[in-house]
């Protein structure tokens, strides 16, 4: 029994016209009353679609419907008899009645009468009410709510009159349910009983992080976000931070007019902020492929097509896709300008197919919150180290070798890496531990040696050393080695590790078959060195491929059996000082300018790119020259070495931040624009006739084009939210309207095209429309004006009367009630029982989530085939954080109507299945959260079991239970103890299910009949409805 | 029932359980409310109710198993036989054949299309002498009780829209499965178990995926979501008790709820309070609905080695299959088994082997066990894939080895039982197994003959979204294919 879907609450507001005035004379009004009978009878035929239109007839228009042929009209206004269609869909004769048999679309009794007295009198048309912009029409008294004041006066005709008040506990927990996804605390409740306003309260929870979060959901459904691509091997996709910019744009209360400008063209905003650029994703939610075999112009159409659709059904509430193919039979959008809308979106910068990447192209690198924070505090010490090596330098009393006279004989530089422990940064690892010994072992220099004794392949290593070893040309690689003498070694080896670990140097036998043999992988240096005493061994960098300009961050000490000695190891060349562009001022001016610049800060290099040497100022040459002496001479080790390492670690630090930082897909056009045609039939490889940028005919025109360049998405985006066009603001507000009251006031949210219902309560839809513009797109204050109605503070009592009249609830003479969607009803079990971790944002986690759901459906070579629970925080995280994979979204959303996102979803269905009841009963979440729920009674400090259950009830309802509810969860309770009284292990097991520990102070058996006492309250229908 | 009525009765039966005052207790309340909805008499009671108005005419198939082969299988080695083929072994498939339609990227970059016959013999099978390939020894023997396609079409040439079309007859995500279709519009007789079941086997290789939209419910209400009979874990979701919890614990529990939520509804008066009461009930009685489904101790040896030496391997098709026989027996509506792996773009023969090996047995089987129970008879049985493969060959070519790509322009499905003639093969294409030259079926069409079996007239059946009045057959005037029906 769900809420029937279709399109039945028009004729229900026809059957109370009807009974409202005297069926006969009450006028008919065309969009009211006919329009959905000609659409749904007529238009398929003798509509826009000039293509399918039979006999040349079109009904739609009334030019159409009244030209006369062969001397008659379809229809003569004020003439039902010498009206043809009149004739035609009474004839008794198959051929010619209409609608014709085969459509199997009869026309029932009271269509044909609506039909007839239309026609009498005087057939007129309308355009569609949803093209027409829209007006406020003057408040009924007698409300001091406008919604109050128009659904009062409607309810008066009924003769129905609104519900009293809900009771305070229910409205309380309604209106959090309402605003922040989660429940009330009793102290909460109290709070509101003891002083209740409700428009403090509206406001006090709008200001909390949790409405963001709730009200970002509705969002996310529209907009088809989610975690993996979507289709194929549907691979994960970086787009969390949009995720989380639509939660911060809820809570900063962004007006929907630039709501609407970022999410559809912030990148093309002047000087986008990041949030503008991370909103523009908006057009890059679609589902997309990375299929072998696919071809590139189907898909490049295809998400086109996509984003296309999407905007058109999320701002104008119109129903696009049919106009893919061919004109809209009902609605007056024509092919042509469907495509002329999609060119909007057709140069779309974004590869045909993703390539199964989290970063498919535009992204935009998003720093994560903190991470600012933490760049501005490296910055700063960064600077004051800059400070430090600039004193240092001054110290230097630098002369240029170049300069002396006669010129220094060749020296050999050494740089000393590894002495007495692993370099800075550097992971030590091996497969056993590194082992460091002093004298009297041998040691070679410094206090201590590492050794290694070893049956078979064995070594240690180090990896992540920072600042890393650089290679210059004619460097050497050296290390010192003692190979014991009575048990030396088969084989000993040095390996480099420059972001691979491909450059090996042997010595002994070819034991350790590891890279290939006699290239830089592995290559001989020659025999065993001689054992009982120290050998220094010496590798060519060249040998082992290690060019000039490698940096290394690790060697490995590896040996095959024996007992080996490692000590100081390092680089050593020899140079040429006067020549060596690090010893010599003169020889580093007097390198390729591409060289030179190379040694630059991005700054400096900007500066100096393009400058030949000659040009240099006096001043420019006195700061390349300390930046010199502080970046690249190496003769100053010992004044600077220690501030330059702690500089490259601070470097380092910010480049790991920005290297980390999240990624998130935007929107970006080709600089050069596709051309647009209209496809025929729809078909990716036929293109017909050219298409230019530009909205539908029947409705506002865009601005005049400007001088310079073409019309593009922000003249769309500005276009929907200019004020003047007459869906955006309907569509926006019903929407809203439809998260409160459960249906819009137009039922078919997402088709405000002929085909769909008529608005409820016509005038208060274009009331709250056309205020929402004037009040400034303040989705916050529409918000307000709806749950400060009488309409949503009234009890949602049905009685029979009521429920047989209406059984919709779209007059709302009582407060809406239905389930709670699936992340509430999740996340308020976390809430209520103490689980729940309030972090906000970053990536999808994964909850509890039974296994083979992705894996019987996931490809063998997708990464989100196997699912890796998470541990911790991440298993109580509010469900709008669970990780979404569209092939195979998690059960406890899909169970309770959760979209897969793979298309935008304007309103979820609302079913009540054995699967759901299934679920809440035994899922380790729930019970879980039910345990939990338990311990907290347990330990709420009230002493009997009376006490616990009226305390357990109101945590759950926010009300006292009354004397019959106490009684029968006693009985219960005492049923559940006398079981787990016998059976001590069960008690145990139930206890132990989930990942949190059970409270030890309490007693097993006792937990667990409450804990079965909490799943019941979870799984009572009062709390997981709205009341 | 309408709501108002419903609530009515409801008022009643609350005025006699105030008039007996709790004595009763709620176990007594909750077995009411369980025996209620139960009974078959009172069709508010039905746990998954027709439409009204539906089947719209009586139906040959009550109920439908459909056995997707996931990935393509190739017809060419299957079931449509090109002896031809032979004498162009290694030479260029004709232009004229190819006539420039349109391949995947996976072999447009090809220099070549060399054909490749198919190195498995075929034979005609049973009276009918239907053709199938040695592939399939043990389907040979249910030649007599199907209708062999040969001219099935489709739209999509790649797997992922394809799957989607074949399923949802749409290749963008979103819209019904067949199975939703079904279970929404007709309902299902078993009121303790699912309407719509499906089965996804585990296969050695899953190199192609399967997605959860080629059973849910698309834009139709969530509870025609096919369900999964699941071969590891938990066999239904949820289904089991928590650890230390047994059926007593959760009978009392669910006493003393349904006894509370009642007393919701008499606050409230919302109907959907009832529902929910019935779905708790429901869900309890398929605590013990699904293992009694899942317990085969009671299958006689005969019928079990029937279906090959996999049947009690919980996740293997075999055990699928018997378990759709077991599910079709209880009145279950739809029951969907997609076997994953066809998609041998190189080293096929070998692969499509292993594959055989996997459903051949076991879908004879399924067939024979359902004739011998006489439930073929208003059972109908759908087997295929999403598309076919080339006639040329993909990578290198042997006599013994080849590869294939995709093709949608037509492949081999086999329907069988309630509705459908026996013993025929329907449709032709021409020598290279590449264009259909007689009677074309497109999925629109099969579809439509599907529902056709089932009772109902494709192009009535309907649900407004996005502005349309949205089928599974799609927009255009298709037809069911008369000369399959019986």
């Amino acid at each position: 029994m769900d809420y029937s879907f279709g399109m039945n609450s028009f004729r229900l507001a026809m059957v109370w016209c009807l009974a409202a005035g005297s069926a006969w004379t009450a006028p008919v009004e065309f969009n009211r009353d006919v329009r959905a009978i000609l659409s749904k009878n007529c238009f398929a035929c003798h509509g826009q679609d000039a293509k399918k239109r039979k006999g040349k007839l079109r009904l739609d228009t009334a030019d159409g419907a009244f030209a006369s042929k062969n001397g008659a009209a379809a229809i003569v206004p004020g003439n039902v008899s010498e009206s043809e269609l009149w004739a035609r869909i009474h004839s008794k004769d198959p051929d010619e009645v209409m609608p014709p048999p085969k459509t199997k679309k009869p026309l029932t009794l009271e269509e044909k009468q609506t039909l007839k007295r239309w026609i009498e009198q005087g057939a007129k048309y309308e355009k569609h009410w949803a093209f027409i912009a829209p007006k406020k029409s003057k408040v009924p008294a007698g409300a001091p709510n406008p919604i109050d004041a128009f659904l009062q006066q409607r309810l008066k005709r009924e003769g129905l009159k609104p519900a009293p008040l809900a009771k305070p506990e229910t409205l309380v927990r309604r209106v959090y349910l309402d605003l922040t996804g989660l429940p009330p605390t009793p102290k909460e409740v109290d709070a509101f009983l003891a002083n209740p306003s409700l428009e403090k309260l509206i406001e006090s929870l709008m200001q909390r992080q949790s409405y963001g979060e709730h009200m970002a959901r509705y969002w996310l459904d529209l907009a088809r976000y989610a975690d993996t691509h979507g289709l194929h091997l549907d691979n994960e996709r970086s787009m969390w931070p949009y995720r989380d910019w639509v939660v911060r744009a809820f809570n900063q209360n962004l007006s929907f007019a630039d709501f609407t400008r970022w999410q559809l063209a912030g990148d093309l905003l002047p000087k986008p902020t990041l949030d503008q650029q991370i909103a523009s994703g908006f057009n890059r939610c679609n589902v997309t492929t990375g299929e072998g075999g696919s071809i590139t112009e189907e898909w490049i159409y295809r998400n086109a097509v996509d984003r296309t659709s999407t905007a058109v059904e999320v701002w104008m509430g119109m129903t696009a896709g049919c106009a893919v193919c061919h004109d809209h039979k009902f609605d007056p959008l024509s092919t042509k300008e469907f495509y002329s809308m999609y060119s909007f979106f057709h140069s779309a910068a974004d590869p045909a197919l993703d390539g199964n990447k989290l970063d498919t192209p535009p992204i935009l690198r998003v720093p994560r919150p903190g991470d600012e924070k933490k760049l501005a505090a490296l910055d700063a010490k960064i600077k004051a180290n800059e400070q430090r090596l600039a004193s240092a330098v001054a110290e230097i009393k630098y002369t240029d070798p170049a300069a002396q006279s006669p010129l220094p004989k060749a020296i050999t530089k050494e740089t000393i890496w590894i002495e007495d422990a692993v370099p800075p940064k550097g992971a030590a690892q091996g497969n056993t531990p590194w082992k460091f010994v002093s004298k009297p072992e041998p040691v070679f220099s410094g206090t201590k040696a590492s050794v290694r004794e070893a049956k078979g392949l064995s070594q240690h290593f180090f990896t992540g050393a920072n600042p890393p070893l650089s290679i210059e040309s004619g460097t050497k690689l050296f290390a010192h080695v003692y190979l014991d003498t009575l048990n030396p070694p088969k084989e000993i080896m040095l390996q480099f590790n420059n972001g691979t670990w491909e450059h090996r140097a042997y010595w002994g036998g070819d034991k350790i078959d590891w890279g290939k043999k006699d290239s830089v992988s592995r290559r001989r240096m020659g025999d065993l060195p001689e054992t009982g005493k120290w050998v220094r061994l010496e590798v060519d960098a060249s040998q082992v491929g290690l060019k000039p300009g490698a940096k290394l961050n690790g060697w490995a000490f590896t040996q095959f059996d024996g007992k080996v000695y490692w000590d100081k190891a390092g680089v050593s060349s020899t140079t040429d000082p006067a020549k060596d562009s690090t010893l010599s001022w003169a020889a580093w001016k007097a390198r390729k300018e591409g060289e030179r610049n190379k040694d630059l800060t991005e700054a400096l290099r900007k500066r100096f790119k393009g400058k030949a040497r000659d040009k240099w100022t006096a001043a420019e040459e006195t700061e390349l020259r300390h930046h010199w002496l502080a970046r690249v001479y190496a003769g100053a080790q010992k004044e600077l070495g220690t501030i330059k390492s702690e500089q490259a670690d601070l470097e380092k630090q910010q480049a790991d931040i920005r290297k980390n930082t999240a990624v998130t897909f935007v929107m970006a056009d080709l600089p050069k624009p596709r051309q647009s045609f209209v496809m025929i039939r729809g078909q990716y490889d036929r293109p017909g006739e050219k298409v230019s940028r530009n909205v539908p005919a029947f409705l506002p025109p865009l601005p005049a084009k400007p001088k310079a360049r073409d019309y593009n998405r922000l003249d769309f985006a500005n276009w929907l939210v200019d004020g003047k066009h007459p869906l955006t603001a309907r569509v926006a507000v019903n929407r809203i309207w439809q998260q409160f009251f459960g249906v819009g006031l137009v039922k078919t949210s997402a088709d405000f095209g002929t085909q769909g219902d008529l608005p409820m309560h016509p005038e208060l839809l274009d009331w709250l429309a056309v205020q929402f513009v004037e009040d400034g797109w303040d989705v916050q204050r529409l918000v307000k004006r709806i749950l400060t109605s009488h309409a949503y503070r009234q009890s949602s009592r049905a009685t029979p009367a009521l429920l047989k009249k209406d059984p919709e609830n779209r007059l709302l003479a009582r407060a809406p009630r239905f389930r709670l969607d699936a992340e509430v009803i999740r996340d308020q079990a976390l809430n209520l029982s103490g689980l729940l971790v309030p972090t906000v944002g970053g990536r999808g986690v994964r909850p509890y989530q039974p296994p083979n759901i992705w894996e019987p459906v996931g490809f063998a070579s997708s990464n989100t085939r196997n699912y890796k629970q998470g541990k911790g925080d991440d298993l109580y995280r509010r469900s709008i954080y669970t990780f979404l994979k569209r092939t195979a979204p998690a059960p406890f959303m899909t169970s309770f109507d959760a979209p897969s996102r793979e298309q935008s979803c304007t309103v979820r269905g609302r079913s009540n299945t054995p699967m759901q009841a299934l679920q809440l009963m035994n899922d380790v979440q729930h019970v879980e959260a039910a345990r939990n729920l338990a311990q907290r009674i347990l330990n709420s400090g009230v002493a009997d079991d009376h006490a616990r259950i009226q305390w357990a009830w109101r945590v759950v309802t926010a009300r006292q239970p009354d004397a019959a509810e106490t009684k029968i969860i006693t009985n219960v309770l005492a049923d559940h103890r006398a079981r787990f009284a016998k059976d001590a292990e069960a008690a145990k097991k139930l206890i132990a299910f989930g990942e949190s520990k059970a409270d030890p102070k309490l007693q097993p058996a006792d937990l667990a009949a409450w804990t079965l006492v909490a799943n019941l309250l979870l799984n009572l229908d009062e709390v997981l409805n709205k009341n | 029932m309408n709501p108002a009525h419903e609530y009515h009765q409801l008022q009643n039966r609350r005025q006699f359980f105030q008039g007996a005052g709790l004595k009763m207790g709620g176990i007594a309340l909750a077995q009411l409310l369980g025996q209620r909805a139960m009974a078959k008499a009172d069709p508010a009671a039905q746990m998954h109710p027709a439409m009204p108005g539906l089947p719209h005419f009586a139906p040959k198939a009550k109920n439908l198993i459909y056995l997707h082969m996931n990935g393509a299988p190739s017809q060419i080695d299957l079931f449509d036989h090109k002896p031809r083929l032979t004498d162009y072994y290694d030479q260029e498939l004709p232009a004229s054949v190819r006539n420039n339609q349109r391949i995947t990227t996976m072999t447009s970059g090809q220099k070549r299309f060399p054909v490749a016959p198919s190195k498995f013999k075929f034979k005609r099978c049973g009276e009918s002498g239907i053709e199938m390939s040695e592939l399939v020894p043990h389907m040979h023997s249910i030649a007599d009780d199907i209708a062999m396609v040969r001219s099935v079409h489709t739209d999509a040439i790649n797997h992922d829209p394809a799957c989607t079309f074949v399923m949802t007859g749409s290749e963008v995500p979103g819209k019904p499965s067949l199975g939703s279709w079904l279970s929404y519009g007709l309902g299902s007789e078993n009121q303790n178990l699912p309407a719509f079941v499906v089965f996804t086997p585990t296969v050695k290789n899953p190199s192609q995926a399967l997605f959860t939209r080629m059973w849910t419910s698309g834009f139709l209400p969530s509870k025609f979501d096919g369900v999964k009979l699941r071969g590891s874990g938990d066999p239904v979701l949820y289904v089991k008790n928590p650890p230390g919890v047994n059926p007593g614990d959760r009978r009392a529990m669910l006493n003393a709820l349904g006894t509370l939520n009642q007393k919701t509804f008499e606050r409230f008066g919302d109907p959907e309070t009832q529902t929910r009461i019935a779905q708790y009930e429901m869900a309890y009685r398929m605590q013990t609905s699904v293992p009694e489904l899942t317990d085969l101790t009671g299958e006689n040896k005969k019928t079990l080695e029937m279906y090959g030496p996999n049947v009690q391997k919980p996740g293997a098709f075999a055990h699928s299959a018997i378990l759709t026989r077991r599910l079709i027996e209880r009145g279950v509506r739809v029951v969907q088994i997609l076997h994953r792996g066809w998609d041998q773009h190189g080293s096929l023969p070998a692969q499509i082997k292993n594959q055989c090996m996997d459903v051949d047995q076991p879908t004879a089987a399924l067939m024979k066990d359902l004739k011998q129970r006489g439930l073929l008879e208003d059972t109908l049985v759908v087997f295929g894939g999403e598309f076919g493969r080339t006639a040329y060959c993909q990578g290198k070519l042997t006599r013994e080895n080849y590869g294939r790509d995709h093709h949608p322009r037509n492949f081999c499905m086999w329907m069988a039982g309630g509705g459908i003639k026996t013993g025929i093969t329907h449709g032709a294409t021409d020598d290279f197994s590449y264009n259909i030259t007689r009677d074309p079926v497109h999925l629109n069409e099969l579809n439509a003959t599907i529902l056709q079996c089932m009772g109902i007239d494709h192009s009535r059946f309907r649900f407004p979204f996005q502005g349309l009045e949205q089928r599974l057959t799609g927009v255009e005037d298709v037809l069911p294919i008369k000369a399959l029906l019986a």
